[in-house]
């Protein structure tokens, strides 16, 4: 059982496509933190505007990135709004309701959905859109809420497959507790499993707010643009963090707004790998917390 | 009591069907706005003819080529690289090293995909560029690169979880036999995790047709059909992201539609796929 | 005494915002955006109840989108076709003088060519710089989107309306064209003479350099106008936006950012 020649180039072999991976990921991210920390303060985001001013809303930013940090902010709390009571829902029922012939379409479904390029999802957004302008009301325009809804339908696979998966996990011993003593099935769902699953929910949750922040081919079909100020309602155009980068790239007229556009793709990575960190931080705090002794 | 638990029943179950709902609707929509086009007989014109619109040809097959080419390179690329990693992980390293890489390559899935492009065409296009002594950068090469990084993780974490599946007693049974770490791997955990391994190329294959940002930022969205991986090319998705700005009324508006409706259908069957190879597994 | 009577001008002109309240949408051509984006800023900082939302797209999306109700305002930099204005009941107002110039990255020891020569470039006929003087190396072409008024002025007037070789690398707004040019120093393309700065290089075509003095006395031909169009007159917030720009405070915006001002 000795160590051959062929053992060695496999653990060779392996080694260098670790170190490739990881050296291309520290080669990107390095570039950007070094071509961008010096872009990185509060002039970036709030320009020539005061922080407290503009955090109240009592004036508006112009050429600072905070427009679209808030038309991301409002973007992911609508579309959340959206996704999380229908995805919820979903879940519950593939796991708890439905038999197993149904359980395995709708999975598949959400499967497929889940597969769907997001360009395709906002030329979904895109259409819905038309349709509803020439056949309801010919004020609705690509806007916010349009933005949000296609990114509901984004995340929606994530957010049912997290919450089936979770349900479907739970121990048989703590499912079968309440309904012995006499609770109903909707009951035990919110009283029992829900809260037992919490921490998986949770973080699958976190993971598809992240979906959202990051994500550039839906909106850019659905209502962004390149210039908005702070969204005034939900039918009016918005700026978000992404698309920002995305326009930075492709059209920058001086290296000052280049510099912002790298200071923008640190702060989204940021938030990115935040969510990220959090979604993992959450998960094993919470299940530490509900670690059941039997 | 008994009402209430009728009600939630059926609210679950109108959820779940309105958000399976959504499914079809997407493609009954692409479906339905793609109808002009094969209404007039055109669809065997758009779907194998160029794109000229100034001379009124539509054709998409460009796009469909550019986006097998640079999803079928960035595979290529990606694939090696994903094995390697995962049998680090698994096999070469399992211990610290091993983990750390896993949660390295998690990490990984949080970065969003438009700083690959804006690092691509600042970092990678110039020096592709220099490097090749030809063209502009913005090429089917620069895309597959970025996008083989991008596709990686889903391959190595796919690959990973395939591995680890293979029962340890089988593992035992080579180790007792004194097999070397590489027929172990040649003659066990490679056979027998293919169907895991073959699920994780499938999706990462339709996930690298699917990626819109890479395509639009770095691969030059030329209208001919690529001849070489130092082409400029466009994909059907970044076709989709810059014809969304045309003439609604014509034929050139809704041949995005069709370009959606051929990417929901690949990346469809490509699930249907993997799910059958996945099921061969277990 | 003249800065105060000045400054009371200036003031005067915004007065008009005063009271008004609401949503402005303006898409369409790019070259019209550092315009709109200076304007509608000090309209917003002047009444904070205003928001006016920007995009690009280029004309043919501006056109088409304020054609279908989605805008309130669609810029275009090529004038509004017949067939447009009557499809959709368009009324142009145009408020700048532009040109589009081609362009090379700063590097290039190429800096002058005829007509011919810059029609045979973009057709894919002239491959490499060697042939005009420059390096040994590949001829990039960059182009613009279909929907563009500055490729479709462009085509028109300096290409004589000859192909453009599918091999070109497609960019989608003046500002991209702009940055792609400055980064690739084996590239040509063209750009809104309003864009030009120190960071790409006009060419000299026919002997003409394409700049404001030449685009002014009619020597550049390749000139075009930067127009906002509108579905029907122009009313309320949209008329006030549109006299703005057209006033001397927004003349002034227009000269500032390299255009030519109508009045």
């Amino acid at each position: 059982m000795g160590k051959n020649v062929w053992d060695m180039l496999l653990g060779f072999f392996a080694w260098c496509c670790a170190i490739l991976l990881a050296g291309s990921m520290i080669l990107i991210i390095g570039f950007l933190i070094l071509k961008g920390y010096k872009a990185i303060s509060l002039e970036l985001i709030f320009a020539n505007t005061s922080p407290l001013d503009a955090l109240l809303f009592k004036q508006q930013v112009f050429g600072g990135l905070f427009p679209a940090m808030v038309g991301t902010f409002f973007l992911i709390l609508l579309s959340m709004g959206f996704a999380l009571p229908l995805g919820l829902a979903s879940g519950i029922f593939l796991a708890e309701y439905a038999p197993g012939s149904i359980k395995k379409i709708f999975s598949l479904c959400f499967d497929i959905l889940a597969g769907v390029p997001s360009i395709v999802i906002g030329l979904f957004g895109f259409s819905i859109t038309i349709l509803l302008h020439h056949s309801f009301n010919s004020q609705i325009f690509p806007c916010l809420l349009i933005s949000a809804l296609s990114l509901a339908f984004l995340v929606l696979p994530y957010i049912i497959k997290t919450t089936q998966v979770a349900l479907e996990s739970i121990p048989l011993l703590i499912r079968l507790t309440a309904p012995s003593l006499g609770a109903t099935k909707l009951e035990n769902i919110f009283l029992v499993l829900l809260p037992a699953s919490i921490s998986d929910i949770t973080s699958g949750i976190v993971l598809a707010i992240g979906r959202c922040a990051e994500d550039t081919a839906v909106i850019m079909l659905t209502g962004v643009v390149a210039v908005a100020g702070i969204p005034k309602s939900i039918f009016s155009g918005f700026e978000a963090l992404p698309f920002y980068i995305y326009y930075i790239a492709s059209e920058y007229s001086d290296q000052s707004e280049l510099m912002k556009g790298y200071g923008a793709a640190i702060i989204l990575l940021l938030i990115c790998s935040g969510l990220f960190g959090i979604s993992h931080w959450g998960k094993n705090r919470l299940t530490a917390k509900t670690r059941f002794n039997y | 009591m008994q009402h209430r638990e009728h009600i939630a029943g059926i609210i679950f179950w109108g959820a779940t069907v309105l958000s399976a709902g959504v499914t079809l609707a997407v493609l009954v929509f692409m479906v339905i706005l793609s109808l002009p086009i094969i209404k007039n007989d055109m669809i065997l014109e758009v779907l194998m003819g160029p794109w000229s619109p100034d001379y009124g040809l539509f054709g998409i097959l460009p796009m469909i080529v550019g986006t097998l080419c640079i999803a079928l390179l960035s595979l290529v690329f990606s694939f090696p690289v994903s094995l390697g990693c995962s049998i680090f992980i698994e096999i070469i390293r399992p211990g610290k090293p091993g983990r750390f890489l896993k949660k390295f390559v998690r990490l990984m899935t949080a970065v969003p995909t438009v700083i690959y492009g804006f690092v691509g065409v600042f970092l990678l296009v110039p020096h592709v560029r220099g490097f090749v002594s030809h063209g502009s950068g913005m090429c089917i090469l620069s895309a597959s690169l970025m996008l083989g990084l991008v596709i990686s993780p889903t391959m190595i974490l796919f690959f990973s979880q395939s591995f680890a599946r293979v029962p340890k007693t089988y593992l035992n049974a080579v180790d007792a036999l004194g097999g070397t770490q590489f027929q172990k791997f040649i003659y066990l955990l490679f056979p027998q995790a293919w169907p895991g391994i073959l699920t994780g190329i499938i999706l990462a294959f339709g996930r690298a047709m699917g990626d819109t940002l890479i395509a639009l930022m770095i691969s030059g969205n030329s209208v001919m059909l690529p001849t070489s991986p130092l082409d400029s090319a466009r994909t059907l998705t970044a076709h989709i992201a810059m014809i969304i700005a045309a003439d609604f009324g014509s034929i050139e508006f809704k041949t995005i539609f069709l370009c959606g409706g051929i990417l929901y259908l690949l990346t469809s069957f490509g699930i249907l796929l993997a799910r059958f190879s996945a099921g061969k597994q277990n | 005494m003249f800065m105060i009577t000045a400054g009371i001008c200036s003031a005067s002109e915004l007065d008009s915002f005063t009271g008004e309240k609401g949503v402005l949408r303006i898409s369409g051509g790019t070259a019209h955006i550092p315009v709109m984006k200076e304007a509608s800023r000090k309209i917003m900082i002047f009444n904070p109840g205003i928001q006016i939302t920007i995009a690009g797209g280029g004309s043919g999306v501006g056109i088409k989108q304020v054609g279908e109700g989605l805008v309130n305002i669609g810029n275009s930099g090529r004038q509004a076709t017949e067939s447009e204005v009557s499809r959709y009941g368009l009324v142009i107002y145009k408020w700048a003088i532009d040109g589009v110039a081609a362009v090379v990255n700063t590097g290039n020891p190429v800096k002058q060519l005829s007509g011919k020569q810059l029609q045979d470039i973009f057709a894919g006929t002239i491959l490499n710089w060697k042939a005009l003087g420059g390096e040994d190396r590949g001829i990039n072409v960059y182009t613009r989107d279909e929907s563009s008024g500055t490729r479709a002025v462009f085509w028109k007037k300096a290409l004589n309306k000859g192909i453009i070789s599918g091999k070109a690398n497609f960019i989608v707004s003046n500002g991209a064209m702009k940055s792609a040019i400055s980064n690739d120093p084996y590239g040509i393309g063209y750009v809104s003479v309003g864009y030009i700065d120190k960071t790409v290089h006009p060419v000299r075509v026919d002997n003409v350099t394409p700049d404001l003095d030449t685009v002014k006395n009619g020597e550049y031909k390749v000139v075009r106008g930067l127009y906002s169009n509108t579905r029907g007159d122009a009313s309320g917030l949209t008329k006030k936006f549109i006299d703005y720009l057209l006033s001397p405070a927004g003349q002034e915006i227009a000269v500032q950012k390299g255009f030519i001002p109508v009045n």
